[in-house]
């Protein structure tokens, strides 16, 4: 059995702004699939906590929602990304990108200089 | 920015209610059945693939609170949660809520109402720009002060006198020196005027003004123009300025009004401009005159004096005209009033010549900006004294339902065990707990301002008397509902957070086991206790301070008058002085007197000059002949000028000698009847009748003053006022009286009301003159009770309030004595297992009862002596500490404290032995 990682706080959020930067417009179902398709299978992510996640985003202005048809001509509801979310993607992925180098840093001299 | 605009998403969500479970809803089926789909495609049965699909989904109910929460603001959620609980819970145990609540509206629309009052009367100025800035015109004379004519209102002191009227001179004379105010402008507020609009006699308020009035002021009318420098010039047609409740009233505000005459004293007088509606003149802030006119116009619609006039230099004597100005930038007020003290020095001594024993007033400035403030004298002391009262009984309100929610508290001490030992924040019990305190206040805040709403319609009919129109309005402002709504927020918080603190203080556990309340009784019914000694302190002061008032007024309404007060119908006459100077006015009064005496329905007629029981008066210099004057005694009688029959008429008995009759004409000797009290003091041990005096009636006039021989000695009475003992007083004819310029006071002695019969009383007046209204038609006993209104209403309301607070009393009683009952259930039950008989048991409970109910009383046995001197003042005929009444109250809070712990005291009685030990 595989093991499967749970999502650190924060990051779940940056995965979703960034799924909707890469493919454009897409419903709730999809952001899952393509989010777990990335991280091979290897997330622990109940995909209904998807849901309170995008309606706090959207409350915040960084995606919008509308309801539309789908492929196979059903009805879903498609989030997309707004100009705030762009801004907030760039600002938190560069965040997100000093965070690693920092971490990856401190544990790469963790390592040498243990005894 | 983030948290802002979420938090503004989840304030519109909770405005427009939208849940959001409904597209929660949605998605999530949406999402399961695209999952279950594929599940399908990768080869399952359609029940494992749509189980999978929830599966992978997750915990549904804890999704969709997460989102719920998100979506909305838990808080506020959970305090209308709270909110919603503590309806419930207070709807269910409606009788106390319902006490609590109206306790407390009672409170509150009592303070609320009476604060309107204050901030009426006492606090609000008036409605011109800068009204801080107006300063009033004052004068001090002692004892030997050369002013000694007065028309208007002044304080009389044992040491001298006060006034802020000054002589038209001294109004020039200050005017033209001043340069300490800005332009000084004068006003005079002369009361009742005949006026005759559309052919239709009424009387109207009337206020004479100075041709800066308006401008000083900065006072622009709301249509036409005001009164000019121009329209204040002897020989200047008459012009008037009307108000704008006059203008509704007679006019309908048609816009026509500008232009029209109106006969104002028989004079014709030309409206230039209508007041704005809320300017109420100088004079006062609660009520405006209906008329403003230029004081030029003095001598033709108010003549007074010598020869009718009071301006320029012919009456100097006559002090009448009230001052103001405007402070002036840079002058300090001591220095405007040393100022115009030299100048009214000079003008004093110039224009009256006094000689070297006369003293001359000293000037000092005072606040205008209420106008002359004469509600501050009438209405200070009383409203002080029920603003102390109805504080009082909030504080009692307050501590009774704090004693309540106590109570309460304590017998949900389990309930709160059960939920801190679930997990319940403390915080979020002690909210609850809150939520309720709050609510309740709410309600009683909510029910209070309806009462303040409906107290505040009903004061100025309170206080106006019954026969005239209420004058003023009482708006209920701003400023007193946020009064209302912080001390219903305080008063909420105030007896909330005790309970909730001492609810949530002890831990969990301790409560949940069957002996914990138990062990900290003592101490907790101690706090209770005391809550309720509080209240009987309160109530004891309370109830001692309305029998106090209600004492009063029972002596005022049961003392003797010396006259007889029913079937009597009073109306006065003022006639004109241009149509009836002396001596026409005398043969008018004569005449009117006849045509009244035919009427049907009238057993008696007479007249008056002065009205008894009305708190006017007059006073002559009276000399028994063969004394001489001295200035350092007071050689001076009560007196009145009266109609024959007028001792019959009022059934004032004649002693010794004879009434007048109708011999006792103009032409006649002159002839006085004394009251007896009069004839003991000015001719001590002798026989009066044929004795003579010399009366002066005007001792600053050059006049001789006549000669009266006593002819009769009559009974005493009461004169202006039920609490003036009978005074010393001397009756004339009018017919030998040189006028009546103030008018006359007709009493009719008849068993018909006074509405009945006034339309015939009118008839017969209006046949002799159709410009003569007739004024103030009341009864004697009406006149009477005005005067005693001001103790009726301290009565009335220190009496219900008093009640209230026997009640709220007996209900703390009455819950602290239950919920220590139900805590010694077993107790007693040991104690009557052991034989203890019920009667004991009551004693057991009555003595705890008593001891608390002494304690507060004693207590407020002693706040009352030590308080009650304050109101003095306002009592007739008792001692503020009477011990007759002490006595009364003191049994009173002991009676109700028995009562009311007498049913919890059955219920101890009642306890089962067995049942009791086993509910342990």
């Amino acid at each position: 059995m595989k093991t499967r990682t749970d999502i650190q706080q924060g990051t779940l959020a940056l995965m979703v702004l960034k799924t909707l930067a890469v493919l454009g417009p897409l419903h709730g179902y999809g952001i899952g699939r393509r989010i777990e398709h990335i991280s091979g299978d290897q997330l622990a992510l109940n995909q209904g906590t998807l849901y309170p996640l995008l309606l706090r985003l959207e409350q915040e202005g960084a995606i919008a929602s509308e309801w539309g048809p789908s492929e196979n001509n059903r009805r879903a509801r498609f989030y997309r990304l707004t100009r705030t979310g762009r801004k907030q993607l760039q600002a938190e992925l560069r965040d997100w990108q000093q965070t690693a180098e920092i971490m990856a840093r401190f544990l790469a001299i963790n390592a040498e200089v243990r005894p | 920015m983030k948290p802002l605009k979420r938090l503004l998403a989840r304030i519109r969500n909770l405005v427009s209610h939208q849940s959001g479970d409904q597209r929660f809803l949605e998605e999530m089926e949406e999402h399961l059945s695209r999952q279950t789909e594929e599940n399908l495609r990768s080869g399952m049965t359609p029940a494992e693939a749509r189980r999978q699909a929830v599966l992978k989904f997750g915990a549904v109910e804890a999704i969709r609170e997460q989102y719920h929460a998100e979506k909305s603001l838990p808080f506020i959620e959970s305090v209308v949660q709270d909110v919603r609980y503590s309806t419930r819970i207070l709807g269910k145990s409606w009788g106390f809520t319902s006490v609590a609540a109206i306790s407390l509206a009672l409170a509150i629309g009592a303070n609320t109402t009476i604060f309107s009052v204050i901030k009426r009367l006492l606090l609000d100025r008036l409605d011109v720009p800068h009204a801080e800035q107006l300063r009033l015109l004052h004068w001090y004379g002692d004892r030997h002060t050369v002013v000694t004519n007065m028309w208007g209102m002044s304080d009389n002191m044992p040491e001298g006198i006060g006034a802020a009227s000054f002589s038209y001179p001294a109004f020039e004379q200050l005017r033209r020196d001043n340069h300490v105010l800005e332009d000084l402008f004068a006003f005079k507020d002369v009361g009742r005027m005949n006026a005759t609009i559309d052919g239709n006699a009424q009387i109207l308020q009337g206020e004479l003004v100075s041709g800066n009035f308006f401008d000083q002021l900065q006072v622009q009318p709301q249509l036409g123009r005001p009164i000019l420098a121009g329209d204040d010039r002897i020989g200047a047609p008459t012009v008037a300025l009307i108000s704008a409740e006059l203008w509704q009233r007679a006019f309908r505000s048609s816009p026509a009004v500008v232009g029209r005459t109106i006969k104002v004293n028989l004079v014709p007088v030309e409206i230039v401009g209508v007041a704005p509606s809320e300017f109420t003149g100088a004079k006062s802030v609660q009520s405006s005159p209906d008329l403003f006119l230029p004081l030029s116009s003095q001598p033709r619609v108010e003549p007074r004096g010598s020869n009718g006039s009071l301006l320029g230099a012919s009456c100097p004597q006559m002090w009448w005209l009230n001052i103001m100005g405007r402070t002036k930038a840079g002058v300090a007020d001591i220095t405007a009033q040393a100022a115009l003290d030299a100048s009214l020095s000079a003008v004093v001594r110039s224009t009256l010549r006094p000689d070297k024993n006369m003293s001359i007033p000293r000037l000092d400035l005072l606040d205008g900006s209420r106008g002359l403030f004469l509600s501050k004298q009438v209405f200070a002391k009383p409203l002080e004294v029920l603003m102390a009262v109805v504080g009082l009984v909030l504080l009692l309100a307050c501590s009774n339902i704090a004693s309540l929610l106590f109570a309460r508290s304590m017998a949900r001490q389990r309930e709160v065990g059960v939920r801190l030992a679930l997990g319940a924040g403390r915080a979020r019990v002690l909210r609850g707990v809150l939520t309720e305190s709050f609510l309740l206040s709410a309600l009683g805040g909510a029910f209070g301002v309806a009462l303040a709403f409906a107290g505040c319609r009903m004061m100025p009919a309170l206080l106006a008397n019954p026969w005239e129109r209420a004058q003023f309005i009482m708006p209920l402002d701003w400023t007193v509902l946020a009064f209302t709504a912080s001390v219903t927020l305080l008063s909420g918080l105030l007896f909330g957070i005790v309970p909730a603190w001492i609810a949530t203080r002890s831990d969990g556990g301790a409560c949940l086991k069957p002996t914990g309340p138990g062990s900290t009784r003592r101490r907790r019914g101690l706090s209770g206790k005391l809550i309720v000694c509080f209240q009987m302190m309160l109530s004891t002061l309370l109830v001692a301070g309305a029998l106090l008032f209600v004492g009063t007024l029972f002596k005022l309404a049961h003392v003797g008058t010396g006259f007889r007060t029913d079937h009597l119908v009073l109306f006065a006459i003022q006639q004109p002085e241009s149509r009836y100077p002396a001596p026409k006015d005398l043969q008018l009064h004569h005449q009117i007197e006849e045509r009244l005496r035919a009427l049907p329905g009238v057993q008696n007629v007479t007249l008056s000059e002065v009205a008894y029981i009305s708190d006017s008066m007059e006073n002559a210099n009276f000399l028994p002949e063969g004394e001489t004057p001295n200035p350092d005694k007071n050689q001076s009688a009560w007196n009145n000028a009266v109609g024959p029959g007028f001792f019959q008429t009022m059934s004032i008995p004649i002693l010794a000698g004879r009434d007048f009759n109708e011999n006792d004409t103009a032409t006649a000797p002159k002839v006085g009847i004394l009251s007896e009290s009069l004839a003991r003091k000015a001719f001590p041990g002798q026989n009066p009748i044929g004795k003579r005096f010399l009366a002066h009636f005007h001792p600053r006039e050059d006049t001789p003053g006549d000669l009266i021989e006593v002819v009769g000695i009559c009974g005493d009475t009461r004169y202006w006022s039920l609490k003036q003992d009978p005074v010393a007083m001397f009756y004339q004819p009018y017919q030998q009286t040189p006028n009546l310029d103030f008018g006359a006071t007709y009493e009719v002695r008849t068993s018909l009301s006074s509405a009945s019969i006034a339309p015939s009383l009118r008839k017969a007046v209006h046949s002799i003159d159709p410009d003569l209204p007739l004024q103030q038609i009341r009864t004697q006993q009406e006149q009477i009770d005005a005067s005693m209104q001001q103790e009726r209403i301290i009565a009335a309301l220190t009496a219900s309030f008093g009640v209230l607070a026997l009640v709220l009393a007996s209900v703390g009683v009455y819950g602290v004595m239950a919920y220590s009952v139900a805590q010694r259930t077993s107790e007693i039950g040991i104690r009557m297992a052991l034989g203890a008989l019920p009667r004991q048991v009551i004693t057991m409970v009555l003595r705890d009862a008593t001891w608390i109910a002494l304690v507060g009383i004693t207590c407020g046995i002693g706040a009352t002596v030590l308080s009650t001197h304050l109101v003095t003042s306002l009592l007739y005929g008792l001692h503020p500490n009477d011990p007759v009444i002490l006595a009364m109250s003191a049994w009173l809070l002991a009676l109700v404290g028995l009562v009311a712990s007498w049913a919890p005291a059955r219920r101890a009685a009642a306890v089962e032995p067995m049942q009791a030990l086993r509910h342990e």
